[in-house]
């Protein structure tokens, strides 16, 4: 059994723009998605995720690295795993004019499925009573339930879905993470790149995020934010103006927020009342800031130059 | 291979476009049948009388002035260059005849062969559109991604879809040529003749229309091959009929030598076994002028099969190279 559902090493594509500039979407990515459970793929627009995924699905071809899907070399394994892989890339794709159900029967005859599971599959997605219906008048929640009905054709063991939320309401949001969870309590891997932290936070356990086509960190979501240098409390104090000229000269960074600062970079909370006493002025409330995924995220991506503020 | 090629064929017949293009593909048929109703039915008593008048006055002109007709196109031949038509093929300057102002009767072995090569054209594009749109459709929607998420192993996909294109169109391409062959048979043996329909001459009908069943099932699959070279429908179809307009109709009006390496006149040659062209044979006169004749030649069958069977295999080859090493995005 292996231990990893995906990997890749020194992964890198170019693409040349319609002028002929070189862009470099990925550039030595080592990517390692765990088998089972629910792994975030994070990264700004434009970071290579999308990209890396085509890549993966043979959809594009890479111009270095190596990449194995269960210890499968890919693309030239890709036909032996591909039944055993469900990828939603980047919007549903399906043809307009067909039904629903018309769209996954096709799928399935190809791959050899009964037809009997179209109908499971429709079902276990909610759109047993809307497979009749054309594709083209889907709403986009109901576009992205019919691409996880189609994925679940094969029951995969990996499910890799590319920004699964993008223009859903809260209600479709909610509905594909729990979707989402669900088959990663099932024992699926779900591969699943957003660029909404939130998101992801609340169903994965395990993160990677990149930027510009290379990895900048990895772990389960605890051990992301752990390893995050951003340490921030909240701070009540009358004199505003005085303490910001305090901490910051203490090397401190200090924001506003509302009736309190903000003061990042502490290595211990006392440092912030024993540095703002010493001046006589006295903390009268003192909240520790939880580090969340969003904040690390925008550390990283700050760091990298990619558009991410502090 | 075989799975999915049957996939596809069942898309195929599913698509809305297919069965609005057959429809219209019967319709131009009907169409044709009624044009030869049209065509084999007698002159009406009024028709008779008005080709009658016009025979006895061709007549008179002829008895007044038929030897001077033939003196002139005796001096018009001397003059022509080398090498001359046959003298009999360039004067044909004979007294009129009664038939060739009425109308003369259907002959079912004249009428059909033309037919047959006209019902051609009109199949080889209609599956041209249909192999095209089959195609170009996936690429436009981007279902071709979602596709290939379940079948990565690209030359299969796209023999699939080649195939299911090309085959999709023979038994509409047999059942419409039936329907012709048999109406006009029909229709001809009622208003005209059917004398002569011998058995080497159904052979050589069957023959031409099995031609033009496997030149729709090529069509069909290149109007595949080009809409995945270009992603597009739209983009497939309007490169065809520009190369159709510029090419083939105004270069190849301009240059009557190049013909033999024309589409058309080759897809005439495998239809209708062998075909003819004529070639301008210019040439400067003692008095300074400059004489043109045109010398008609001959396409062989042999020439227009290789030159198609090397176009339809060149394109698809091209198609699987670029579609195995293409990005889809």
């Amino acid at each position: 059994m292996p231990e990893l559902a995906v990997s890749t090493r020194g992964l890198r594509k170019t693409y040349r723009t319609r002028r002929g500039r070189k862009v470099v979407a990925v550039q030595g990515l080592d990517l390692d998605v765990p088998v089972g459970g629910v792994h975030g793929f994070l990264g700004p627009n434009g970071s290579g995720k999308t990209t890396s995924i085509r890549m993966l699905l043979g959809l594009i071809r890479a111009d270095a690295g190596t990449m194995t899907v269960f210890d499968q070399e890919v693309p030239r394994h890709l036909p032996d795993v591909v039944g055993r892989v469900g990828a939603i890339v980047e919007s549903p794709k399906f043809f307009p004019a067909f039904t629903g159900r018309r769209n996954l029967e096709l799928l399935a005859d190809a791959i050899g499925v009964p037809r009997k599971r179209v109908g499971e599959v429709l079902d276990e997605t909610s759109l047993g009573e809307r497979g009749k219906d054309r594709f083209k008048s889907y709403s986009l929640g109901m576009k992205q339930r019919l691409a996880i009905a189609a994925t679940l054709l094969k029951e995969p063991d990996l499910l890799i879905f590319d920004e699964p939320t993008n223009g859903l309401d809260p209600a479709g949001i909610r509905e594909i993470r729990e979707t989402m969870r669900g088959l990663g309590e099932q024992g699926r891997t779900v591969l699943v790149s957003s660029h909404i932290l939130a998101e992801v936070e609340q169903v994965a356990d395990t993160v990677s995020i990149i930027g510009h086509g290379r990895l900048l960190a990895s772990g389960t979501v605890a051990e992301v934010i752990g390893n995050s240098t951003a340490a921030t409390v909240k701070v009540a104090v009358d004199n505003h103006e005085s303490a910001t000229r305090i901490l910051t000269a203490a090397g401190l960074t200090v924001r506003a927020d509302g009736n309190y600062l903000l003061v990042d970079g502490a290595e211990y909370s006392a440092d912030v009342t024993r540095r703002l006493a010493q001046h006589e002025l006295y903390v009268s409330e003192l909240i520790p800031v939880r580090a969340d995924l969003e904040s690390v995220f925008l550390e990283l991506t700050a760091d990298e130059g990619l558009g991410g503020t502090r | 291979m075989i799975r999915l090629t049957g996939v596809e064929l069942r898309r195929l017949v599913s698509r809305r476009l297919v069965v609005i293009g057959v429809a219209a593909l019967l319709l131009i048929t009907g169409i044709m049948l009624v044009a030869t109703w049209q065509n084999a039915k007698p002159l009406s008593a009024a028709e008779q009388r008005n080709a009658q008048v016009n025979f006895e006055q061709a007549q008179k002109d002829w008895q007044e002035h038929g030897e001077e007709y033939k003196k002139q196109c005796l001096q018009d031949y001397q003059s022509q260059p080398d090498p001359k038509p046959k003298l009999e093929d360039f004067c044909q300057v004979n007294p009129p005849t009664l038939d060739q102002f009425g109308k003369p009767m259907a002959k079912f072995t004249e009428l059909m062969p033309d037919l047959l090569l006209g019902s051609s054209y009109l199949l080889a594009f209609g599956a041209f559109l249909i192999g095209a749109s089959f195609v170009g459709a996936e690429f436009s929607s981007g279902s071709i991604s979602n596709w290939l998420t379940f079948e990565p192993r690209r030359l299969r996909v796209y023999g699939s879809k080649l195939i299911a294109a090309a085959t999709g169109m023979l038994p509409v391409a047999v059942v419409l040529l039936a329907i012709l062959l048999a109406g006009v048979y029909l229709i001809v043996g009622a208003l005209g003749t059917t004398a002569g329909t011998t058995g080497k001459v159904w052979g050589d009908l069957s023959g031409t229309a099995g031609r033009a069943v496997l030149m729709a099932a090529a069509a069909g699959a290149l109007g595949g091959v080009l809409a995945l070279l270009l992603r597009h429908t739209a983009a497939a179809v309007g490169v065809a009929m520009g190369y159709l307009v510029l090419v083939e109709g105004v270069f190849g009006g301009f240059l009557t030598k190049a013909q033999p390496w024309l589409v058309r006149l080759n897809f005439d040659a495998w239809i209708k076994h062998d075909t003819t062209y004529l070639v301008d044979n210019c040439r400067s006169t003692a008095d300074g002028g400059y004489l043109c004749t045109q010398i008609e030649k001959t396409l062989s069958f042999e020439h227009g099969a290789w030159y198609l069977g090397i176009v339809v295999v060149v394109l698809i080859a091209l198609g699987a190279g670029v579609f195995q090493r293409r990005d889809i995005s």
